[in-house]
């Protein structure tokens, strides 16, 4: 538990000033020594077995020691000497204890069993106090100010009033504020409890020239344990020791309780009052106790290795002296942090004495000669040393505990866990380095930027100008960090052959890394470093930097996958800096992701067409052929990424010049790319479509066509030209197909798989051309059928040429066409009906009868449409229309079938006629049976209008059964009933009227 | 003693037997998960602490390490006094340690706090060859004296797994396979049934360590 762990040795304490005694006097030796802050400069008390008492100034302002940076050697050769102020005699016996009593300016001394009281001057004689001799042990009442009042147990009356008076030493904050001087004696087996009460000088003169005084008694405790021979008095627990063990007494009840009992046979009991924790130590041994006011231990037990003489107290660390060595253990984990030799070893008793203050820095130590006086060092300097040695760990290991312990600002924490960071840089450790930076709150990501780029660069002003505590050279390029650092090995390497010591890491030292893998360790780190940086919020300038000189770092390791995901993320990459190192690295890719991130998108397009020339240009060159379907087929999908990329940042773009001049190359990777840079929406300003066609390579009609499409289906372009433009297209691509179908059939009619094959691959479309064209001529109005007329007059495209008539209104031909041409009889009749007259049926007759251009009549059809639309014909009109050709078992047919028709017309329409009577006679017998309802009344019926007595008077009924007087029916009309119901507008139908049949 | 609050239950632990025992290696595991070949011998006492989550509560145990040399037997009460539990431990090697273990409980029975619950724990189980202390020794047990003032003592030994004859006593092995591993199983989940203030219940902790925890 309490190993001397060699990491941790530390410099907590200097030797500050001595004092030798035999060049004062050279009988006496040093008996008890105490210490005091409160006057300035701080004085020593230093008691003799001669019975004198002797005060020194540790003058702690010329002490530089500390300032100038350096540790000191510990010979004491060159220590400042303690001031000698003046002595006192107090009696002839030793002085055993110093009691300082600050706030009254006085000291109290025990001697002989006597008590004495002089003034902290030592400027009159010692004042004996009247008071029984044997006093073994005294000790003053100290009070943590917020626990004096609230007296919590016991509050009869009596004790209430003795607590008052007692009062006490009252400690807070670290602050001692005055109060009464209750001191608590052992003589003996028994405990008494005084009150120091200062006389008052004659005549006049202060207290402080006079040291009179006398000892009220308060109370006695007695004290069954035995001798006691120690004692520490806080808050209302006094701990005594004696030769059996240690208890604790509330000075309140006098109740005695034992904490524990000292083993048979063991050193003297021996206390000591932890101001800093309010706790006390109880030492059995070499093993110290360390118990709360109630006497509860805290903590596990702290173990002096080499015994001890005297206990003194400094911040978080116990003091021990033994045998001519002063140590300190921390009070937390006992762990021992300092051990400093002050004298050789049998030097005889040794005494320590400490501040009794929460923030003391003094502790002087006395051997039977010698006072040596030890000053703290700063934490700072403490830390400053550990990172001189190297011991990076150790000062860690300091900072957390001064962190824990709240001796270190948040500010102080960051800035050492920069400073350690780039120690830990310089000696080569970069992950760890990196670590501490990231732990540091307070350092700029801009304090690295000159290890990545050399100076001077755009950074170099932003480079904060902090060096630390200068324990390591200036910031270099990390190649120089690294070359130096191997260096300082090989040079360590040398003087270690050479029997010199140096402080370099046993590790490196042993196994010399490589050059290659340290620089390698150190961009990986300093990138991490950077990463983390960039969550953090910068001003624009170091985001510049740090995302610049990330993609740097990234650059050096060849890392393409983080540097196109930098460069495509949303960055602040300072493009100059970067381009022309991208583009001779060859990351082309990544230069373009970061033109385009960047908004400069023609740049950006125009390395994805270089990178893209270079894909296909290398596809060319392929020569071995096995491969070419393969790598093609590779080499086309990396095209098309790249293809993709391009085309994204277009859709975005409105610059239709850079638009324009990028379609082609992106258009003869993939139509559908292009196609979707030309119909995006994502662009804030559209394109000018005249300007688009224009320049559409005329051989990607697809392309044209998809566009037109888009402009008119989407875009909802009304622009006739646009529509004949289209339409025209469609009608070229379609007599194309038409051709090239036709000849691909004629030439082998086996082969029709293929071609499909070939036609479904070839086009970005998904319906074929014809129907494309027949859906567009027969949808749109606007554009200029003649012209498209034109186009396809000598081609076989005939139900087009249909539709194109029938917009022009040529009926004729249209039926011709449809009739004649495609046969379609359906159509033909369809288009009849659309003509709606029967003018156009007989001339559709007419054409079946007569089709001219030497063709046979088809009377099928003829018979058909007599069939379906006979009724509307005139049996004359078809009769003289019909050929005499026309073989009569045909024609009789047909007549009789047109004579049947419209016998089955004629009586359709009288069965119609009949069943419509009917229905009329119904509604008459209905009506006339309403209208004979019998209406019974009597005396109370009244008019359901006026409410007047109906009597023998003239009524109406309305058909809803309300009666009103005849003369509201006057007012009222037929047809509004007096519940406001108009029967003309909201007819009322009652079941027995329907007609049933 | 144990405090509760916000369902946070703090519970002094207090470690006695005789020097060489394994007290230390018995928290070292329980605390740091750690098993070390040379354990220096404890002086004065040693303190950790541990929090283990139990059902929705957490128990934070301030445990007491003492040391186990007869020098500092004085300093013992102070450590077990006020405490909510303690673990007599014994080496099952050494019939001295388990007369030593004996006392222990019977200076607990006479001094300690009546309300302790207290655990026997029979400590280098791996060394079964050298055992010394069998379970007669245990189930003889004179050193409890009557069922009434052994109300709240627990055996943990080796797995043997017995019982008394009117309690059911809980078993639980402390292992130590080749000095490098320790496990304390438990065998038996039953608490004693006559427990009017110590609702005990147990947990295997990842560690491997019965926790013991009276609310």
């Amino acid at each position: 538990m309490s190993k001397i762990e060699p990491t941790s040795t530390r410099f907590v304490i200097e030797p500050l000033s001595q004092f030798d005694l035999s060049t004062h006097s050279r009988t006496t030796t040093v008996r008890s020594i105490a210490i005091t802050s409160l006057s300035n400069p701080t004085i020593l008390y230093v008691g003799t077995n001669s019975g004198t008492l002797f005060s020194l100034s540790a003058d702690t302002n010329d002490s530089n020691t500390s300032q100038n940076g350096t540790v000191p050697s510990d010979s004491a050769s060159f220590l400042h000497k303690l001031s000698f102020i003046r002595s006192v005699s107090v009696s002839d016996s030793p002085v055993d204890a110093v009691l300082v009593l600050a706030d009254l300016g006085k000291v109290l001394l025990l001697s002989d069993g006597s008590l004495f009281l002089v003034d902290s001057e030592l400027s009159n004689r010692a004042f004996r106090l009247g008071f029984s001799k044997g006093v073994a042990v005294v000790t003053r009442r100290k009070m943590r100010n917020n626990e004096s009042e609230g007296l919590g147990f016991d509050m009869n009356n009596q004790n209430h009033r003795f607590l008052q008076k007692l009062g006490g030493l009252i400690v807070k904050d670290g602050e001692t504020q005055s109060g009464a001087c209750v001191l608590a004696l052992a003589i003996g087996r028994k405990l008494v409890i005084v009150e120091l009460v200062l006389g008052s000088g004659k005549s006049g003169k202060s207290d402080k020239d006079f040291n009179n005084g006398s000892l009220v008694v308060l109370k006695e405790i007695q004290c069954v344990d035995g001798v006691v021979s120690t004692m520490v008095w806080i808050d209302d627990s006094i701990f005594v020791g004696t030769v059996n063990g240690y208890s604790l007494i509330s000075c309140v009840s006098g109740q005695s309780s034992v904490i524990f009992s000292l083993p048979d046979v063991s050193r003297p009991p021996r206390l000591k009052l932890l101001h800093r924790e309010w706790r006390v130590l109880l030492l059995v041994d070499n093993v110290g106790v360390i118990v709360d006011v109630q006497g509860q231990p805290v903590g596990g037990s702290l173990v002096f290795r080499h015994g001890l003489q005297s206990v003194g107290e400094l911040s978080f660390y116990v003091v021990v002296v033994s045998d001519g060595k002063i140590e300190l253990y921390n009070k937390k984990n006992g762990v021992c942090a300092q051990v400093l030799p002050f004298g050789g070893e049998g030097i005889g008793p040794c005494v320590v004495a400490s501040e009794e203050d929460k923030s003391g820095k003094i502790v002087a130590v006395a051997t039977a000669t010698k006072v040596v006086c030890y000053q703290k060092l700063p934490s700072v300097e403490q830390i400053k040393d550990l990172l001189r040695k190297k011991n990076y760990k150790g000062a860690i290991c300091l900072v957390e505990e001064l962190e824990s312990e709240g001796e270190m600002s948040k500010d102080l924490l960051s800035f050492i866990h920069a400073q350690v960071g780039f120690l830990l840089l310089f000696d080569l450790h970069f992950e760890e380095a990196v670590d501490h930076f990231l732990l540091s709150d307070t350092m700029q990501p801009s304090e690295i930027f000159p290890f990545i780029m050399r100076d001077p660069n755009r950074w170099s002003l932003l480079v904060p100008r902090n060096r630390y505590w200068g324990l390591h050279p200036p910031p270099a390029p990390l190649e120089d960090v690294v070359d130096d650092g191997l260096m300082t090995i090989q040079r360590a390497s040398f003087l270690r052959k050479a029997g010199v010591e140096t402080i370099v890491d046993n590790d490196l030292f042993l196994n010399p890394p490589n050059r290659a893998d340290l620089l390698e360790s150190a961009i990986k780190n300093i990138s991490r470093y950077l990463e983390a940086s960039r969550e953090k919020k910068l001003t624009q300038s170091v985001s510049e930097g740090v995302d610049t000189l990330l993609m740097y770092l990234y650059r050096a390791l060849n890392r393409t996958e983080d540097m196109e995901r930098l460069a495509s993320s949303t960055n602040c990459c300072v493009v100059e800096e970067l381009e022309h190192m991208l583009e001779e690295s060859g990351h082309l890719r990544t230069l373009a992701f970061l033109y385009a991130s960047k908004g400069m998108s023609s740049k950006a397009v125009s390395i994805w067409r270089i990178l893209a020339r270079n894909y296909s240009s290398s596809l060319w060159k392929d020569p071995a052929l096995d491969n070419i379907i393969q790598d093609s087929g590779e080499n086309l999908i990396s095209g098309k990424a790249i293809a993709a990329e391009a085309s994204k940042i277009l859709e975005e773009s409105s610059d239709q010049d850079l638009i324009l001049q990028h379609l082609g190359w992106i258009a003869d990777i993939s139509q559908v790319l292009a196609v979707e840079v030309l119909t995006s929406d994502k662009r804030e300003i559209q394109l000018s479509p005249d300007e688009v066609v224009t320049s559409i390579d005329p051989q990607k009609v697809e392309i044209l066509q998809r566009y037109l499409q888009w402009l008119i289906e989407h875009q909802d372009c009304f622009d006739t030209q646009l529509h004949t433009l289209y339409a025209l297209s469609l009608a070229k691509s379609a007599i194309e197909a038409f051709e090239f179908e036709n000849i691909s059939e004629n030439l082998a009619s086996g082969n029709t798989e293929r071609k499909n094959l070939a036609t479904l691959r070839n086009s970005i479309f998904q319906t074929p051309v014809r129907e494309r064209l027949q859906i567009f001529l027969q949808s749109s109005d606007l554009y200029d059928p003649e012209e498209v007329l034109d186009l396809i007059e000598g081609s076989e495209l005939w139900l087009e040429k249909a539709i194109l008539y029938r917009r022009l209104g040529q009926e004729t031909l249209v039926l011709q066409i449809l009739a004649l041409k495609l046969e379609d009889s359906e159509a033909a009749e369809q288009y009849c009906a659309e003509i709606g007259r029967a003018d156009a049926y007989m001339q559709l007759l007419e054409m079946y009868l007569d089709p001219q251009d030497g063709k046979d009549p088809m009377f099928t059809a003829a018979v058909r449409l007599l069939h379906n639309h006979g009724e509307s014909l005139d049996p004359l009109q078809v009769l003289e229309k019909l050929s005499p050709d026309m073989p009569l078992q045909l024609a009789s047919e047909t007549l009789l079938r047109m004579f049947r028709a419209r016998v089955h017309h004629h009586r359709q329409g009288q069965i119609v006629h009949s069943l419509s009577r009917a229905v009329d006679i119904d509604a008459r017998l209905s009506r006339l049976d309403e209208r004979s309802r019998h209406v019974q009344i009597n005396d109370e019926s009244l008019c359901d209008s006026c409410n007047a007595r109906l009597g023998t008077k003239l009524f109406a009924m309305y058909p809803d059964d309300t009666v009103v007087c005849y003369k509201c029916y006057r007012r009222q009309g037929e047809s509004v009933s007096v519940s406001g119901r108009n029967f003309k507008e909201d007819i009322l139908i009652k079941p027995g009227w329907l007609v049933s049949r | 003693m144990a405090t509760i609050g916000h369902n946070n239950l703090n519970a002094k632990l207090v470690l006695l037997g005789d020097m060489g025992a394994g007290k230390s290696s018995l928290v070292l595991r329980f605390v740091k998960g750690q098993f070390l070949e040379f354990q220096e011998s404890t002086i004065g006492a040693a303190f950790f602490s541990q929090t283990l989550a139990v059902n929705d509560a957490t128990v934070k145990f301030e445990i007491w390490d003492t040391a186990g040399q007869e020098r500092y037997h004085s300093l013992a009460p102070m450590y077990y006094r006020g405490a909510a539990a303690a673990i007599i431990v014994y080496d099952i090697t050494s019939t001295d340690s388990f007369s030593r273990a004996k006392k222990w409980v019977q200076e607990l029975q006479k001094q300690g706090n009546p309300n302790m619950v207290m655990a026997f724990a029979g400590n280098k189980c791996d060394l079964e060859d050298k055992r010394k202390v069998t379970a007669e020794d245990l189930s003889t047990g004179k050193m409890i004296g009557n069922a009434k003032e052994s109300r709240g003592l627990y055996y943990l030994d080796n797995g043997l797994d017995f019982k008394d004859q009117q309690k059911t006593y809980s078993g639980a092995t402390i292992s130590n396979e080749n000095h490098s591993d320790q496990i304390l199983d438990l065998n038996n989940n039953e608490g004693p049934p006559e427990m009017p203030q110590h609702n005990d219940s147990y947990k295997e902790t990842q560690s491997g360590f019965t926790t013991i925890d009276p609310t």
